[in-house]
């Protein structure tokens, strides 16, 4: 794509360098940049703009709040793509949490290789510049075939290049191989490792199995990323704070770090602050919107998460509707050591309950895997 | 069918509360009176009424008052006359009951299953009523009060039985074999799934598949109104979208406007600014979830289909056609509506097909409506109700005379003397 100013000056700056004033001015440029571009080669997206956001005045928006904005469950109804399909590098799929229909999201090289920049810039902001170990807690048969497309095998796939010796913590049947983990530790010591895992297999698999082994882990310098979301924990009960404590006192993993993304906006991610918020890098930002008047919400008022990002130029989605719910706790706040805003996430919208009359006899729906 | 088959199908009995039976001890019912309308009949159905109209948690839903007041002893009295008259206007003719029937309740309205229960009771018939198996607050509470009136009731304890199961056709197939007519509400899916198993010979069956509603009104006639009317219309129209989130078979979700382009808009601005006066003064609040839905819905539709959406509505959310567009027959549910204008009623007529159900109306004359339906004719619309009365029950339903069905017509004759 064409040069774009306030993109380079995004590309230049360090992740959580720019105050959030001044980040949000570059970032409102940015996104009418990728509102225009992807209404002149996106039919159904200009169609949204038309028909939705009252035509194409809709495009000189002054505020980022004023944005048109896509429900991010369109990418599953609808093929939204701004290039040709000559031009798609990869196609991202995810089906989310609700199992059913699946989202496509169409990468060309420009906007595969911007998420990777990102992305690298993100990490290595909490992990430093050298690839360390890397310890996944999964096991190796969801990244075998690399045609299938589930999120848990795509997700590991993305964090490989981060980190160097992969190793996977868990047997096919989710057992934890504990000796090989302890040889693959005693081979890399002195190199702190980096484990990565989904929070609820982090539970289950490997502090709980600790704590039933009794056993106890040594790894300084260690740090944890994980992702998936709390709703499991919170069914058993288990709050971030005892999430975070138990792993230390099982693996003695001091820091461990929780992250958001989506793969509708892979490259600019949320990661975990030190406040243990969610924290925009300079790549993207959140607005709260109110669940009934969609109005934009100020910091401590819950509602629907909007996510805008910098970066999808092959697709149009960089303003997203979420179904998440979330609030924002802050910004450029010093004890962060960090600029721009921070939120947390309350949980997701659950699905409208409308009882067709045709649901008598209901089959009985597989729960999701 | 057997009794030793029957005896391996295991049901739940909701009323009279019995928890899990064999369909053979279900079945081993009560002989029935036989006398359609009995003063007895009456009677319970006048009691059910009251209990319903006096439980707390039936109260608090504006469906389950709907069915009180439409079971009170002055309603059934008048269906009591009808009936006379209907006997009277054929002479040679002894209304006597179907016999045994089967009734399968849609999962969308949970009062339903009472209707179309109360009026072959009414008939003096045996029933067997299978209710969804996800039971709602306003469902168990329904049961329930059926439940405690079988106690003192042999007459309705012994000849009717409210149950529920898990989809499994040998079920429904014993009970089909059992009935001597079988209803089956609850749209296209339930009706194909269960229009397959057969029944007996002599049977009858009387199914309700999946419909669309719509709403039509006259420009001229909703800009002259006072604001009396107005705020009445909005009060109707609410009730006929919002009792079950839109998903009653009768409730619109599409509004034709019928009458100039010119005033179409302020005539839309009119209606929208009542019904979110309506929804203030109620304080109604639908989940976020809901509209999400309708967020969703509105969205996908845009990408391929030329309207406007207003998101600045809330709790509900009206799409508008522009002038010309083919009119649709989606169903979002939840408070999504689609605005249409047509220069006059013929477009109408033309639009009717087989889904049609209720069509709401104001501003139109009975010999316009009369020549409407007329027009439709075999192709579409059961009903044509004022706005407010979308929901209301009614023993003629989807265009079938329902007590006439729940009856079998002997006619007796004598030679000249």
């Amino acid at each position: 794509m064409n040069a774009s100013p306030s993109l380079e000056k995004l590309l230049a700056a360090a992740p959580y360098s720019l105050p959030q004033k001044e980040k949000r001015a570059i970032l409102a440029d940015r996104t009418r940049e990728l509102t225009q571009r992807h209404y002149e080669r996106c039919e159904p997206y200009r169609n949204l703009v038309d028909r939705v956001f009252g035509g194409a005045r809709a495009l000189q928006f002054a505020r980022l709040e004023d944005a048109p904005f896509v429900p991010v469950s369109l990418f599953k109804t609808r093929e939204l793509r701004s290039v040709g399909p000559g031009e798609v590098v990869k196609t991202i799929t995810s089906s989310g949490t609700s199992g059913q229909a699946v989202s496509r999201i169409y990468l060309d090289a420009g906007t595969a290789q911007l998420q990777s920049r990102t992305l690298v810039k993100i990490m290595q902001h909490f992990l430093g510049v050298a690839r360390r170990p890397m310890v996944f807690l999964d096991h190796s048969a969801v990244v075998r075939d690399r045609q299938s497309s589930s999120a848990r095998g795509a997700a590991i796939l993305g964090m490989l290049p981060f980190g160097r010796q992969p190793f996977y913590a868990l047997r096919e049947d989710m057992t934890l191989d504990l000796e090989g983990l302890e040889k693959y530790l005693e081979g890399t010591r002195g190199q702190p490792p980096v484990f990565f895992g989904f929070t609820f297999m982090v539970w289950q698999y490997f502090v709980e199995i600790l704590e039933k082994l009794n056993r106890r882990l040594s790894l300084p310098g260690a740090v944890l990323l994980h992702s998936g979301g709390w709703k499991k924990l919170e069914a058993l009960q288990v709050s971030p704070e005892e999430f975070r404590r138990r792993l230390l006192a099982a693996a003695g993993i001091e820091s461990v770090i929780n992250y958001y993304g989506m793969a509708e906006q892979v490259g600019s991610v949320y990661f975990e602050n030190p406040l243990h918020f969610l924290h925009a890098s300079i790549y993207s930002d959140v607005i709260i919107r109110d669940t009934n008047t969609l109005e934009p919400l100020p910091p401590g008022r819950a509602g629907l998460i909007q996510l805008v990002s910098a970066l999808p130029a092959s697709y149009p989605g960089h303003s997203l509707l979420t179904e998440d719910l979330g609030v924002l706790e802050g910004s450029d706040n010093p004890a962060t050591g960090m600029n721009g805003q921070y939120f947390r996430i309350l949980g997701r919208l659950p699905k409208a309950e409308l009882r067709g009359c045709s649901d008598t006899f209901q089959k009985p729906v597989p729960a999701p895997a | 069918m057997t009794m030793a088959a029957d005896n391996e199908l295991q049901v739940q009995l909701l009323a009279p509360a019995g928890g899990v039976q064999s369909l053979g001890e279900v079945l081993a019912l009560a002989e029935a009176t036989w006398e359609p309308f009995s003063a007895s009949r009456r009677q319970t159905l006048a009691q059910l009424s009251r209990l319903i109209l006096h439980d707390a948690g039936l109260r608090a839903d504006a469906s389950s008052v709907a069915l009180g007041y439409w079971l009170r002893r002055a309603n059934i009295d008048r269906l009591s006359q009808e009936f006379e008259r209907r006997g009277a206007a054929a002479p040679d003719t002894v209304l006597v009951p179907a016999g045994r029937v089967f009734h399968v309740a849609p999962g969308n309205v949970d009062t339903v299953f009472v209707y179309s229960w109360a009026l072959s009771y009414l008939c003096g018939n045996q029933n067997v009523v299978r209710v969804s198996g996800q039971q709602t607050e306003v469902l168990s509470r329904l049961l329930g009060v059926l439940s405690n009136l079988m106690r003192d009731d042999p007459e309705l304890a012994g000849g009717n039985r409210f149950l529920t199961y898990e989809h499994d056709q040998a079920i429904s197939a014993a009970l089909s074999l059992w009935s001597s007519h079988r209803v089956l509400w609850g749209g296209d899916e339930t009706v194909a799934l269960l229009r397959a198993l057969p029944l007996s010979p002599h049977a009858s069956e009387r199914t309700f598949g999946s419909k669309f509603s719509y709403c039509a009104i006259s420009i001229a006639a909703y800009l002259g109104a006072g604001t009396e009317t107005i705020d009445k219309l909005a009060a109707g129209f609410f009730n006929d979208i919002f009792w079950f989130d839109q998903m009653a078979c009768s409730s619109p979700h599409l509004l034709v406007w019928v009458g100039s382009a010119d005033q179409m808009n302020p005539a839309l601005d009119r209606f929208h600014q009542a019904l979110a006066k309506e929804i203030e003064r109620r304080g109604y609040r639908g989940t976020p979830s809901s509209s999400m839905h309708r967020l969703n819905f509105a969205f996908d539709l845009a990408c391929e289909t030329d309207l406007r959406v207003d998101l600045k509505q809330k709790e509900f959310l009206a799409v508008r056609l522009p002038e010309g567009a083919a009119w649709r027959r989606e169903i979002c549910g939840a408070g999504l509506f689609t605005h249409a204008r047509a220069g006059d009623l013929s477009q109408l007529a033309e639009f009717g097909g087989q889904r049609d159900q209720t069509v709401t109306h104001f501003g139109f004359s009975r010999a316009e409506l009369r020549e409407l339906a007329l027009k439709a004719g075999a192709r579409g619309v059961d009903r044509f109700v004022p706005i407010g009365e979308a929901l209301a029950f009614d023993t003629t339903w989807d265009g079938y005379d329902l007590i006439g069905d729940f009856l079998r017509h002997v006619t007796v004759r004598v030679g000249a003397s």
